[in-house]
């Protein structure tokens, strides 16, 4: 999978991105927000990476992007060899063949955990009922939630609805996984269960491209490293260069950050 | 002169068309309001059309629009419009879906956009996220409005004496001259309105909040 030259800038009536100016007094200093500018990256079967950055930089909306779940203003996106950018390309299909997790999961409420992942392989696969209801069950032990195959989502945990979230996204078999901020709407004792999963899928080679802050997790399981800000890649290299000594500022700085807080959390345990 | 026993039978007898003509014209302000509100929200080049719908039925008093079709259109399709019950029914049920319309579109808000995204990621085209994640969702956020819309269909069944139909209002009136009593049929009307508006309203509530606290809202 790769995107080409993206771009993607929200107006400020624009009701999708949430109003960030309007929390603050200066409303009008910023009225349209480049959330994508410029962007390029290549994904290739089994890599895992994992962007990185501030938050309002614009990494959800490029994740988005790349899921065709918003249009791009300029660029392509290529799945595969096809470009997903053009008119008359099935974008149903396509996204189908992409795994999306959100950062505020977004189960469907009115179903239960399995009725959740089986319904893309029933309505969109048009699987029978015995294989889409093996292949859900499949997912869903794969993510280890069996316990929670009837419950609906207000029932679950955070943890565990994040993890049928995932089983929803895995079970059609994507070309790709794409997941957002995957643990950071979660409470921290949650996360663990979260990243194990994710741990799980990276042993087994699955391809994603992971918005995301847990930095050992990163570390471990990245082969690529993207720091993301103000709409744009601004460094890119293996952990190893982050954790050693990042090209930019702007990186050094974030990853002092990070490394602080999350060592901070470490000693608090 | 008739007692008051005699009076609340013939009143009574008024019941079942009042509650048919109610009920058949709430489900098809449903049928029409329900994809119209989606239309609303989701296809928005289209959605002048709907607005306009909803204009008309909702600023023209139900009273016009059933003598207009009946007297009007009925002299030229006698063999629909001509049909005081279907008139009846079809200017109800149109007038209900224009606010049905409006009902289902704070519902589908109240679901929010998350729910229909995260149906567009799994692979369903618009419509067939709408039919599977919204529609069945959106009850759970409109069973208060349509409590009160099937109140406001049992009220306006009153209006259709003016076609003819023997309802329960045409009832109370005729009751009224052959009794010569001004007071007991209305208010046994009054009652029997009362007696019919309620419990269904009632119930629609109840069984929106069972809906509602089985999948935690």
């Amino acid at each position: 999978m790769e995107a080409r030259h993206v771009y993607k800038t929200y107006g400020s009536k624009s009701d999708k991105e949430p109003k960030k100016a309007d929390t603050n007094t200066c409303v009008d200093t910023k009225s349209v927000i480049e959330a994508v500018k410029d962007v390029s990256l290549q994904i290739r079967k089994g890599d895992i990476k994992l962007i990185f950055g501030p938050s309002g930089s614009g990494k959800s909306t490029f994740l988005r992007c790349m899921a065709m779940l918003d249009i791009p203003d300029k660029g392509e996106i290529y799945l595969g060899d096809e470009c997903l950018v053009e008119p008359g390309v099935d974008l149903n299909k396509a996204r189908a063949r992409i795994g999306f997790v959100f950062q505020h999961i977004y189960l469907f409420r009115h179903l239960t955990a399995l009725g959740n992942v089986e319904l893309a392989l029933r309505q969109v696969f048009k699987l029978p009922k015995d294989e889409a209801r093996k292949r859900a069950l499949d997912a869903l032990t794969e993510v280890k939630v069996t316990d929670c195959i009837n419950k609906y989502p207000s029932q679950m945990s955070g943890g565990q609805a994040q993890r049928v979230g995932i089983a929803r996204a895995l079970a059609r078999n994507p070309d790709i996984i794409l997941l957002d901020e995957p643990t950071s709407a979660l409470d921290p004792e949650l996360t663990g269960e979260v990243i194990d999963t994710l741990r799980d899928l990276a042993r087994e080679g699955t391809t994603m491209l992971i918005v995301s802050h847990e930095m050992p997790f990163a570390r471990e399981v990245a082969e690529e490293m993207i720091f993301y800000d103000e709409g744009t890649i601004v460094e890119t290299g293996p952990p190893s260069l982050f954790f050693n000594a990042p090209n930019t500022d702007r990186a050094k700085k974030f990853m002092t950050r990070i490394i602080n807080r999350t060592t901070r959390e470490e000693m608090n345990v | 002169m008739l007692d008051v026993w005699q009076q609340l039978i013939i009143l009574l007898e008024g019941v079942p068309l009042t509650l048919s003509i109610s009920i058949i014209s709430f489900f098809i302000g449903m049928a029409v309001g329900l994809p119209l509100a989606f239309i609303r929200v989701y296809e928005k080049e289209v959605s002048f059309v709907v607005d306009a719908y909803e204009k008309i039925f909702r600023g023209v008093p139900e009273i016009v629009l059933l003598l207009l079709f009946y007297f009007g259109i009925g002299s030229y399709f006698p063999s629909t419009f001509g049909n005081a019950f279907f008139v009846a029914a079809f200017v109800l049920g149109l007038r209900s879906g224009a606010n049905q319309s409006q009902i289902f579109r704070g519902a589908i808000r109240g679901v929010g956009d998350e729910q229909m995204i995260a149906g567009m990621s799994i692979g369903l085209s618009k419509w067939r996220a709408i039919w599977h994640i919204m529609v069945p969702q959106v009850f759970n956020f409109s069973t208060a409005g349509l409590g009160s819309e099937y109140a406001l269909l049992i009220k306006d069944s009153a209006y259709v004496y003016v076609i003819g139909l023997a309802e329960l209002m045409k009832r109370a009136i005729e009751v009224k001259y052959s009794a010569n009593d001004v007071v007991t049929p209305f208010v046994l009307s009054a009652l029997i309105y009362i007696a019919i508006t309620f419990p269904i309203a009632f119930w629609l509530d109840r069984w929106g909040n069972r809906r509602k606290k089985k999948i935690g809202l």
